[in-house]
């Protein structure tokens, strides 16, 4: 059924297969820890998923679908401390301490979680 | 006549469980003997209802025995109208180092009807329904159910009206449906479908047009999402954008193939401006199929005025041992942002799929996942599914 193993783009499938193993970080993070950001880039993307906090679930009546509706399930429900932004309840869920951790199936990488702490120590704003 | 309408009464009883996406596989492109995903798929560019064609393959060589036909050849379908449908109940594990960790789960995962209805010779409509997957219990408080109502979660992801005169050729369709991108693989965690455009759900209304020939195949779309007005059923209930994709695939004597792609996503909150490159090789002597995508994603965030680039890939291979069994181990690479260390992500995958008899499947997934820096716990999946297409 096949024909013979001949292959003219080998090279240039290797070059694909490499490219598939590349991919890393720089040093600093410079990333905005502003709501605006923090909404679609991370918590939407790994929250939102359509049986978890998406508009049509909304697990625990939290819904994190974009930023207006994320911003005041976390504010509403109490879920972030701008006092204690370490005890914020949404912080232990991310680490999960005492619960579940949250996203259940991919937790966030720690810097992630340091930026959205930073975010409440700087007021956990809609900005 | 009577038996058909029993048989598509009993798929249509069994459609209100649970849908996922619609099933490809991209592994049986080369390693079946058949050269292009449409071959067996009525899409042009594969996924969904199978043809008789595939119908034929799923029972003479990819299951280990047994009829592809519907309903196991028990009722011919008229030559215009087609059907089927794919039922899955899965059970999980899941460990993620948290004080609640492991936590175990089965759920029905996935209930989706397909009919396809042929109008002439040229034109056909697709329409295909199910409800929603559920894998965690719902919390109590919220409906007082383990699982929330069935007719809160029926969802039609795909619907679509096709102009395809032959296998062969140009083709024209509009509807809902994914925009050509990437390889589609059922598994809809994995890394190049969540962050690359085709999460779970997040089908858009869609014209495509393009070619398909047996060396090469095109696919031009410009997509939006459904209006917020229309009901959840119609919904996107994932990521907001509007834009185009294109994705171009050469093929090397039946054997392999190199493909080039582009999507651009423009959305409320942010935008995607996405490249990247397919590539697949099948070693007949060794009955290995090699997988291979690669993407590099610029991301824009216009309300924070910040821009990021992400990249992310998959690589696997997939090996026939005997007919009916396929072992495929896979690494996937997400790097969320390329300037800030420590948000990587990296899979390892470990997927056997045994085709016992035609029409059945089980599946066997394990996945190790690590995330960010050295230090933070390591994640694991482990999931069963059987699998039953109609």
């Amino acid at each position: 059924m096949h024909n013979p193993p001949m292959f003219s783009g080998r090279g240039l499938f290797l070059v694909a297969v490499a490219a598939a193993a590349i991919g890393c970080g720089g040093t600093t993070d410079e990333r905005p820890p502003r709501w605006s950001f923090i909404s679609p880039a991370i918590t939407e993307p790994s929250c939102a998923t359509v049986n978890c906090h998406s508009a049509i679930a909304q697990r625990g009546g939290v819904d994190l679908h974009n930023r207006d509706a994320g911003y005041d399930s976390l504010k509403t429900r109490a879920f972030v401390n701008p006092a204690e932004p370490d005890s914020s309840p949404v912080i232990f869920l991310m680490h999960a301490q005492g619960s579940i951790r949250m996203p259940p199936d991919q937790p966030l990488p720690e810097v992630d979680i340091q930026l959205i702490r930073t975010w409440i120590a700087n007021g956990a704003n809609n900005d | 006549m009577r038996r058909l309408l029993f048989c598509l009464l009993v798929a249509g009883v069994a459609t209100f469980g649970f849908a996922r996406g619609a099933a490809a596989y991209p592994q049986f492109q080369f390693s079946s003997g058949t050269n292009k995903c449409s071959q067996c798929h009525f899409a042009p560019a594969g996924g969904g209802l199978i043809s008789s064609w595939g119908r034929s393959e799923a029972g003479d060589t990819i299951s280990m025995a047994g009829d592809g036909a519907f309903l196991h050849g028990a009722v011919s379908l008229p030559s215009w109208f087609a059907a089927g449908a794919d039922l899955r109940l899965a059970a999980t594990r899941t460990a993620d180092g948290g004080d609640q960790s492991p936590q175990s789960a089965w759920f029905p995962m996935q209930a989706d009807l397909y009919a396809r209805f042929a109008l002439g010779d040229q034109f056909s409509v697709y329409l295909e329904g199910g409800a929603r997957g559920e894998a965690r219990p719902v919390d109590g408080s919220v409906t007082g159910h383990l699982f929330s109502d069935l007719g809160n979660r029926f969802i039609s992801r795909e619907h679509y009206l096709m102009w395809r005169p032959s296998a062969t050729g140009p083709y024209a369709r509009i509807g809902r449906f994914y925009a050509p991108y990437g390889l589609r693989f059922v598994e809809h965690i994995f890394f190049i479908r969540r962050y690359a455009g085709s999460e779970l759900y997040n089908e858009t209304y869609t014209a495509s047009g393009g070619y398909v020939s047996d060396e090469w195949e095109l696919h031009l779309s410009a997509f939006t999402p459904p209006p917020t007005s229309f009901p959840d059923a119609l919904s996107s209930l994932g990521a907001r954008e509007s834009g185009g994709a294109g994705y171009f695939e050469y093929r090397f004597n039946g054997m392999s193939a190199l493909a080039a792609q582009a999507r651009v996503g423009i959305g409320k909150e942010e935008s995607r401006y996405q490249g990247g490159a397919v590539g697949k090789l099948w070693i007949e002597k060794a009955k290995l199929l090699f997988l291979g995508e690669a993407d590099y994603i610029i991301q824009n965030f216009s309300a924070a005025s910040y821009t990021q680039n992400q990249f992310v890939s998959y690589l696997g291979f997939t090996y026939f041992p005997v007919r009916g069994v396929m072992i495929g181990p896979a690494y996937e690479r997400f790097q969320e942002n390329l300037a800030v260390s420590g948000t990587g992500r990296n899979a390892y995958d470990l997927e056997i799929n045994i085709f016992p008899y035609a029409h059945f499947e089980v599946v066997l997934f394990g996945r190790y996942m690590q995330v960010g820096t050295q230090g933070q716990p390591a994640a694991t999946l482990m999931m069963a599914q059987l699998h039953y297409y109609l």
